[in-house]
């Protein structure tokens, strides 16, 4: 079994929930172990089969455009290119950055932004 | 409802550089974007190579091959097309791009003098690297006083009664709202399409949203069957899915990895015995994508890439001779030591074509304009330059200067024609937009989207037939009948709600599909990269443009002959 913790935009710090996933298989994804999927994959499983509400972001999918970024057992890190391990802990990078779920607010434009 | 002179939607290097110079010319602009400013997007992935001939990087006073003519560049492009590009929008990139390069050079971007460029008959061109080119130019867009929208969904082109495009609508995934801003003119600059396909290199968010909104509005577009594939890109595992590692430590650095099929048959040898592997990336990608075809392919639908055969010092060194991966094998933002451990201990990779780049797209005249009045389009969400194959750097040079001509053409219409025309079809496309978030029960839209890549990998990979595009528009009319209509948000969280944001990227992508298998249907036969196996061979008959419109609510195709305005491909 791989177990994931998640603590989400506007969570306390100790508000951590934890999710089974199912093998990769069962999951229907091109892995034989957890370890060769990413972190953003696990995410958008969870938000795909078990929690809807899950809000979280992915475009590049190699590292390149850090709209992903998370705190993975308390280091940043892009999900995208971070493979799942079991008991990992996936959290907003910064608190007050947190807009919802895993989405933290990284604009280049904040100067140049509509209201 | 805001009002602007221009608003852009995407925030790419086309995008980004409309709005710059739409706003260098007085008018106010708003840029839109799915994702974030200067991020998302294709730009940022980009290889980094940017068409230019020698003949004006000398003008530029920079080192070129003088030898190396802007009609050589043209002639080039036209070539590898197989002559189906609109001549005038060859013209305009070939003869634009300069200064572009200049703008870019002077903002500071790093710029790098490319000696090499696969394709060209000239080591024509210049480097500069995706997040670079994105830094600069979102930086000088801000300062420039261009407005920014991210996160912003766009939906639908706002018209008027007489059918004059007048602003844009869509979800504001951060709000939750559907909002609608007016405009003087529109620029789409939203990418491609290639996130259609399952297995591609392109990021998660190009769905066709521009060539859905213009085809709706009533644009037409223009050879959407033609779509570019990297050969040799990984299948598996899922992490790395699409990633073309494997094509980089092989034939694109020179270095001769084989590629076998079930059967450990070297299959290129019955294309291209002579340069193998080493040929030409549509040929590679054809050729991997037949063998999987005919049920010569490996497990997971794709072929063999092996090194097993040469020495492990070639891998060992290959660090030397490249440019993007370290000798700790870092690549972009991966460590791939455990699939280098995997080639080094004698295995096989398994590699397949990933959708790479939309050549066909929304139809423009080298002013950038569209059919419809106050709409304007660029870069990968426009079509007809590359005709049937796309050089490589050739997106670089396009997304640059149609977006420049796109972003003036805009400004210009709106100076000359300013309107406070009410939309008359704002409040269908806001039903539109607000109808999943209201439907508790009915399709997952994430298992439509995978429903709609697979049908685009099975019926419009490298290699196609007409009973396999016919069985892909039957079951597309299947999907548009059970899910589309049905698309449900499941949840009534309207911020960030990525099952809305699901669904409306099914709407778009559902349409775009049907616009491609449309084409590749009508084009019963093989040119460029819409290769047949039912047609092989390539027909005498008058070279002419594929186009799509939406005529009373239904899609319809017809060819329209290509105009050699400038050279012919008999001389």
């Amino acid at each position: 079994m791989t177990r994931i913790h998640l603590r989400r935009a506007g969570g306390a710090k100790d508000d951590w929930e934890t999710i089974d996933l199912p093998s990769p298989a069962e999951a229907g994804l091109a892995a034989t172990s957890w370890d060769e999927v990413s972190a953003s994959t696990a995410l958008a499983w969870i938000q795909r089969n078990t929690d809807p509400a899950l809000a979280f972001l992915l475009s590049c999918r190699r590292g390149l455009c850090d709209i992903c970024a998370v705190r993975i057992d308390g280091k940043v890190v892009t999900a995208c290119t971070t493979p799942v391990r079991d008991g990992m802990r996936i959290e907003p990078t910064k608190d007050k950055l947190a807009l919802a779920g895993t989405i933290i607010d990284i604009s280049l434009v904040r100067r140049a932004r509509l209201s | 409802m805001q009002a602007f002179d221009v608003i852009v939607v995407g925030s790419g290097a086309a995008g980004l550089t409309a709005a710059w110079h739409a706003r260098n010319r007085g008018a106010s602009v708003l840029v839109v974007n799915k994702g974030m400013a200067g991020r998302t997007g294709a730009t940022i992935t980009t290889g980094g190579g940017v068409s230019i001939a020698g003949q004006t990087l000398q003008a530029l006073g920079l080192p070129g091959d003088a030898s190396d003519r802007e009609d050589d560049f043209l002639l080039d492009t036209l070539k590898a097309g197989q002559f189906l590009g609109d001549q005038s929008l060859v013209q305009s990139m070939v003869t634009g791009i300069g200064a572009e390069i200049a703008r870019l050079s002077a903002l500071k971007t790093p710029i790098k003098i490319m000696t090499r460029a696969p394709g060209h008959t000239s080591g024509r061109g210049v480097h500069i690297a995706g997040p670079d080119i994105q830094r600069v130019q979102v930086q000088a867009a801000a300062d420039s006083g261009v407005r920014f929208l991210e996160h912003f969904q766009s939906t639908g082109l706002l018209q008027d009664r007489d059918g004059r495009v007048v602003g844009v609508a869509g979800l504001d995934r951060a709000t939750g709202e559907v909002r609608c801003f007016t405009a003087n003119a529109v620029v789409l600059a939203s990418g491609g399409a290639t996130s259609n396909w399952s297995l591609r290199t392109a990021p998660e968010e190009l769905t066709g949203d521009g060539a859905a909104m213009a085809l709706a509005a009533g644009a037409e577009l223009i050879e959407m069957e033609m779509l570019q594939f990297l050969p040799c890109c990984l299948v598996a595992p899922e992490m790395w899915r699409g990633l073309q590692f494997p094509w980089i430590l092989g034939p694109q650095s020179g270095i001769r990895a084989w590629l076998l099929n079930k059967y450990g048959e070297r299959f290129m040898a019955r294309w291209d015995p002579e340069r193998m592997e080493l040929s030409t990336r549509d040929m590679v990608a054809f050729a991997s994508a037949n063998e999987v075809a005919e049920g010569r392919g490996s497990p997971n639908g794709g072929v063999y890439l092996s090194w097993a055969h040469l020495p492990r010092d070639i891998i060992d060194n290959f660090f030397r001779i490249s440019q993007t991966v370290s000798a700790d094998w870092r690549w972009e933002g991966f460590d791939m030591t455990p699939l280098v451990e995997r080639i080094r201990a004698g295995h096989a990779i398994e590699v397949a074509p990933a959708a790479h780049f939309s050549i066909g797209g929304v139809r423009i005249n080298d002013l950038g304009e569209t059919a419809v009045p106050g709409l304007f389009a660029g870069g990968e969400t426009a079509g007809g330059l590359h005709g049937g194959n796309r050089l490589s750097g050739n997106a670089g040079a396009q997304v640059l200067v149609q977006g420049k001509t796109a972003g003036i053409a805009a400004a210009q219409f709106a100076q000359k024609h300013p309107t406070r025309a009410r939309p008359a079809n704002e409040d269908e496309i806001i039903d539109r937009t607000l109808a999943p978030l209201g439907r508790r029960d009915g399709a997952v839209p994430a298992e439509t989207r995978s429903r709609l890549t697979r049908l685009a990998e099975r019926a419009l990979s490298p290699v196609r037939d007409g009973a396999t595009i016919r069985a892909g528009l039957d079951e597309l009319a299947a999907i548009v009948t059970t899910d589309i209509p049905n698309l449900s948000a499941r949840q009534s969280e309207r911020r960030w709600n990525r099952d809305w944001t699901d669904a409306l990227e099914c709407q778009a992508a559902a349409i775009v599909l049907e616009s491609a298998l449309l084409s590749a249907d009508a084009r019963a036969v093989s040119i460029g990269a819409h290769r047949r196996r039912d047609a092989p061979k390539t027909s005498d008959e008058p070279l002419a443009h594929g186009l799509v419109r939406n005529v009373s609510g239904r899609l319809t195709h017809r060819f329209d002959p290509v105009a050699f305005s400038l050279v012919s491909p008999a001389a």
